[in-house]
């Protein structure tokens, strides 16, 4: 019935559609999804090898590993500090100009520093289970690239409700550092702080 | 179409996981046809590295050890697309979680540990032969696997208990460590499994020579030092290593 009058004139109350805005999460999510699935059951299904192509300059791929995955959550924490200035919830500090381009690039340099880890854990060690650090480790390893795919493509999307990049970038944190935590901090604390 | 940037990045990260995929599974194929073309002429020089484990020292063990990642001297073979490599640790907890097993080949040689960090061990030997072994230990303990690159698969049976696993290359400082000292007027055998993932499992047997085994667990061994405490008294570990060839 509603149709036969056409629109409703805009009005400067007139809020955006809110069904409008959640469906356009659907394909992100989906991607993101994907690509845990697929992380997840590659590193189940495919037959680890011990090895993988080395990086001179560290005592073995395990030490590569350890410090690429802590540098990377230091960036990852650089993204946090600089997300709270630029949402204004740092008192007294106001937003630098420079501020987003600090942001994307802290966020850049983590991810690519996290892509020869998950490549060398997927490919030499797999999804394991022997114990509660390992599982989680692979749950949260295959959730966290997920969730940073849906925060990369929410980012594309115009009209996404408010808490949608904060929450999705504090789940990608909170796993990254879980993942640090089963991984890096433990073999740190098992074998030494060491190259 | 501008491709939006965080899609880019996307793109960057993808693009660089999967040329680090190939590159790994080359190298491992590489490492494959290194074995492959030594193979040729390692049949040709015979016998020639069988002496090399033999060597003292540690820059001839060095350099034992360095050539042995060219396989100059070893005999590898593949058989069934599978590469057999010469030297290999593989550790691994067996299926169902009872206990874990170590095996370590070096050339014609192989050991083989396992234990459930309590009163179930076994030490076994044998002679790998194309990427198969049958290894024997006291007590008619049993091993049968399947060895290759990177993994090894196959039963172990200790006092009438069969394990099946499934279990992966490793290297330092996971691995086989072995300790046998004279304590209190006894031969101590002690054994270490270090798993992929850094934890332990050692068993110790405190009279090699008793008539029955009477094995308990060992005490933590001190991975930095390898060390460990046997009721006040130090024991030295070292690792029974397929790669250096210690142990051997």
């Amino acid at each position: 019935m509603a149709a036969q009058y056409g629109e409703p004139a805009p009005t400067r109350q007139d809020p955006i559609q809110p069904d409008r805005s959640a469906r356009l999460l659907v394909v992100p999510a989906l991607a993101g999804c994907l690509v845990a699935l697929t992380l997840g059951l590659y590193g189940r299904l495919h037959a680890p090898t011990g090895v993988a192509v080395d990086v001179i300059g560290f005592s073995s791929p395990a030490t590569v590993k350890a410090w690429l995955a802590t540098a990377a959550t230091l960036f990852a924490v650089v993204q946090v500090v600089s997300s709270l200035v630029m949402y204004g919830k740092v008192p007294r500090v106001s937003a630098p100009s420079w501020i987003g381009g600090l942001h994307r690039w802290s966020g850049r340099i983590a991810f690519i520093l996290t892509v020869p880890v998950v490549v060398h854990c997927l490919y030499a060690l797999g999804f394991q289970t022997f114990t509660a650090r390992v599982l989680v480790h692979s749950v949260a390893g295959c959730l966290f690239f997920g969730v940073f795919t849906v925060k990369m493509l929410a980012l594309t999307k115009r009209g996404l409700p408010g808490w949608v990049l904060p929450v999705f970038g504090g789940l990608a944190f909170a796993l990254l550092v879980l993942i640090w935590f089963t991984s890096a901090f433990w073999f740190f604390s098992f074998f030494g702080f060491r190259r | 179409m501008k491709i939006p940037t965080p899609v880019i990045t996307l793109i960057v990260g993808l693009a660089l996981a999967v040329s680090l995929l190939v590159s790994s599974m080359s190298a491992v194929s590489g490492k494959k046809a290194a074995l492959a073309a030594a193979s040729a002429s390692a049949a040709a020089a015979g016998t020639a590295g069988a002496a090399q484990p033999a060597a003292s020292g540690s820059s001839a063990a060095a350099t034992a050890a360095a050539s042995a990642t060219q396989s100059a001297t070893a005999t590898p073979s593949a058989s069934g697309g599978f590469v057999i490599p010469p030297h290999a640790n593989y550790v691994g907890k067996v299926q169902g979680n009872r206990g874990s097993v170590a095996i370590v080949v070096h050339d014609t040689f192989a050991v083989a540990y396992f234990c459930n960090g309590s009163t179930q061990e076994a030490w076994l030997n044998g002679t790998p032969h194309n990427g198969k072994l049958s290894m024997t230990g006291k007590g008619n303990a049993r091993l049968t696997a399947d060895y290759a690159l990177g993994h090894a698969r196959g039963t172990v049976v200790v006092n009438g208990i069969s394990y099946v696993f499934s279990i992966i290359a490793v290297h330092k400082p996971s691995g086989l460590f072995q300790s046998i000292a004279v304590v209190r007027g006894a031969t101590v055998k002690a054994g270490w499994i270090v798993l992929a993932d850094g934890t332990q499992v050692g068993s110790l047997n405190p009279n090699v020579n008793a008539a029955s085994d009477a094995s308990q667990a060992a005490p933590k061994l001190n991975l930095s030092t390898l060390t460990a405490d046997d009721g006040g008294v130090t024991i030295v570990a070292k690792p029974i290593d397929g790669e250096t060839g210690s142990g051997f």
